[in-house]
Formats: C-alpha cells, sequence, structure tokens
C-alpha cells in the first residue's frame, strides 16, 4: 500500500516536472515564432527603412523634421476663386520644399567618386 | 492531362534555365587588377564613405516620404474632397490623386530594394571580393537610380495637379466668381 502510495506521488512529480518543461519549452517556441513574424513584417513592410533607431542612423536622428510643421488646407467650406488662390498659395509653399533640390542622384556612388574606376588610359 | 502536365513542367524547365544563364559579361563591366587592388586598399575608406551616404539617406527619405505624404492627405485629398462637398467635377483630381498615391508606393518600394541594397553593401568585406563589392556597388547606383526616376515621377505628378487647379478655375470662372455659401 506504502509502496503504491510512493509511486504514485513519484508518477505525479514526474508529470509535474515534465509539464513544467513543456511549458516552458512551448512558450520559448512560440515567443520565437511570435518574434520571427514581427521582425519579418517589419522588415518587408518598410517600417525599418523610417527607423532611424537602428544602429548607425542615431546621429542623424535631429535631421528629421516635424510633420506638425506642414500647413493643412481646411477640409471644409465653400469654394470660390479666393479659395482655389489659397490652394494655389499653399501647394506652391509645402511644395516647393521637397521639389526645390535634388535627391538621390545616382552620381555620389559613381566609381569615380568612390575611387574604385578604372584609371584613365595614359599614352 | 500528362500532355499538359509534360509541357507546362518543360516550359518551366525552360525559363529557369534561360534564367539562370549566366549574363555577368553585360552586367558587369571589367574590373581591372589594379582597380582590384585598390578597392583592397581603401576597402575601409570606401566603407565609410558608403556607410555614411547610407546613413544620410535616411533622414533625407524619412522627410521625402513624410512630406510626399502630407501633400496628398493634408492638401490633395482636402480640396478633392471640399470640391466634391460643392458638387464640382472632381474626377480628373482623383486620377491624378490615385496616380500619385501610385507614385508614392513605388517611391517607398523602389527605396526599401535601394536601402537593403546599399545594407548589404556596407557589410560586405571588399578585402576578400572586390570584384563582387564592384558589381554591388554598381547594382546599389541602378536602385539609387529608380529612387530617382520615382522623385521624378512623383513630382512630375505634383506638377499636373497644379496644372489641374488652373485649369479648373479658368473652366470654372463664373461659377467661382458667383458663388453662394453652402
Amino acid at each position: 500500500m506504502t509502496e503504491d502510495a510512493t509511486a504514485v506521488t513519484e508518477h505525479k512529480k514526474h508529470w509535474f516536472q515534465a509539464r513544467i518543461v513543456l511549458f516552458v519549452g512551448s512558450s520559448i517556441v512560440i515567443a520565437l515564432v511570435l518574434v520571427s513574424v514581427s521582425m519579418a513584417l517589419y522588415a518587408s513592410s518598410g517600417a525599418a527603412q523610417l527607423d532611424l533607431s537602428r544602429p548607425g542612423f542615431q546621429a542623424v536622428q535631429s535631421q528629421v523634421e516635424r510633420s506638425s510643421t506642414f500647413k493643412s488646407f481646411p477640409a471644409s467650406g465653400k469654394v470660390d476663386n479666393e479659395t482655389i488662390e489659397q490652394f494655389k498659395a499653399l501647394y506652391e509653399e509645402q511644395v516647393k520644399q521637397v521639389t526645390a533640390n535634388d535627391a538621390f542622384n545616382p552620381s555620389v556612388l559613381d566609381e569615380h567618386t568612390l575611387g574604385i574606376g578604372a584609371p584613365a588610359a595614359t599614352e | 492531362m500528362k500532355f499538359v502536365l509534360a509541357v507546362l513542367l518543360a516550359a518551366i524547365a525552360t525559363a529557369g534555365a534561360l534564367s539562370s544563364l549566366p549574363t555577368s559579361a553585360q552586367e558587369s563591366p571589367t574590373v581591372t587588377d589594379e582597380q582590384i587592388a585598390h578597392i583592397k586598399n581603401a576597402c575601409p575608406a570606401i566603407i565609410a564613405t558608403l556607410s555614411q551616404i547610407h546613413a544620410n539617406d535616411a533622414p533625407v527619405y524619412v522627410n521625402r516620404n513624410q512630406a510626399y505624404f502630407s501633400i496628398s492627405d493634408k492638401l490633395i485629398a482636402r480640396l478633392n474632397g471640399r470640391l466634391a462637398v460643392n458638387r464640382f467635377d472632381t474626377s480628373t483630381f482623383v486620377r491624378i490623386s490615385n496616380e500619385y498615391a501610385a507614385a508614392l508606393t513605388q517611391f517607398r518600394a523602389a527605396y526599401k530594394r535601394y536601402d537593403d541594397s546599399m545594407s548589404d553593401l556596407v557589410r560586405m568585406n571588399c578585402v576578400r571580393q572586390p570584384v563582387g563589392f564592384y558589381d554591388k556597388v554598381a547594382e546599389t547606383r541602378e536602385l539609387r537610380a529608380g529612387v530617382q526616376q520615382s522623385i521624378k515621377k512623383l513630382h512630375g505628378k505634383i506638377d499636373e495637379y497644379r496644372s489641374a487647379v488652373g485649369t479648373f478655375q479658368e473652366q470654372n470662372e463664373s461659377r467661382l466668381k458667383g458663388v453662394t455659401n453652402d
């Protein structure tokens, strides 16, 4: 009787330990899967390109402009000549900030700019 | 049925074989031994320059992306809505807005491709793989040109919308002058 009780207790103990191991293991696996999914989404959605907290980008974080400085056009109200003129003025003001200068010119990656171009032929 | 399956498999195999044909002779220009030696010698300096370009590009992209979205969201969409509420014909504006949105999506995708390529480039070991590095620089340059092209397309749509507003103002001159509040 005592041996049986001891065996049952031992069995319960082992079963409890196995459940803990299973619980911890499955928690780790689930966490790994979720982290992998979120990292894949982070990389594929384009969020990574907007994230300047990435290593190597902290120094340029201050160059990001605040979106609150952008003036909005009122979404409601009458439409007359004055309204259109107001829109045109606002549009020009906001648009010239992005159209004024050339961005992403490929010449900065030119082989001569980087100093890896073929040397000029000498005669 | 078996015949169709066989034809399909043959087509897939042919397409696969054709796509795997070497095209390096056309794609990568010849790298001289002198260039290879120079890449190996100047590798840390070149990587530092590329890293700096990569870092400088990031805030430019963030600012541009934000500005282009705001132009659409805070200006174009609002005027479109306001015109529609006042029962003007907005079909031209809506068409341009849709094309602008597509161009913005294209800009984001082009930048992502460029950024991924640039990230790979700055991680490359140009001492061990100078030729691969040289080719990767050429590939990344092309992708950067793609970003610039997508920006030009966006600017084209911005100009088109501006012109459409001018045309609208001319075509609805009398109605815009004699308007009554809604």
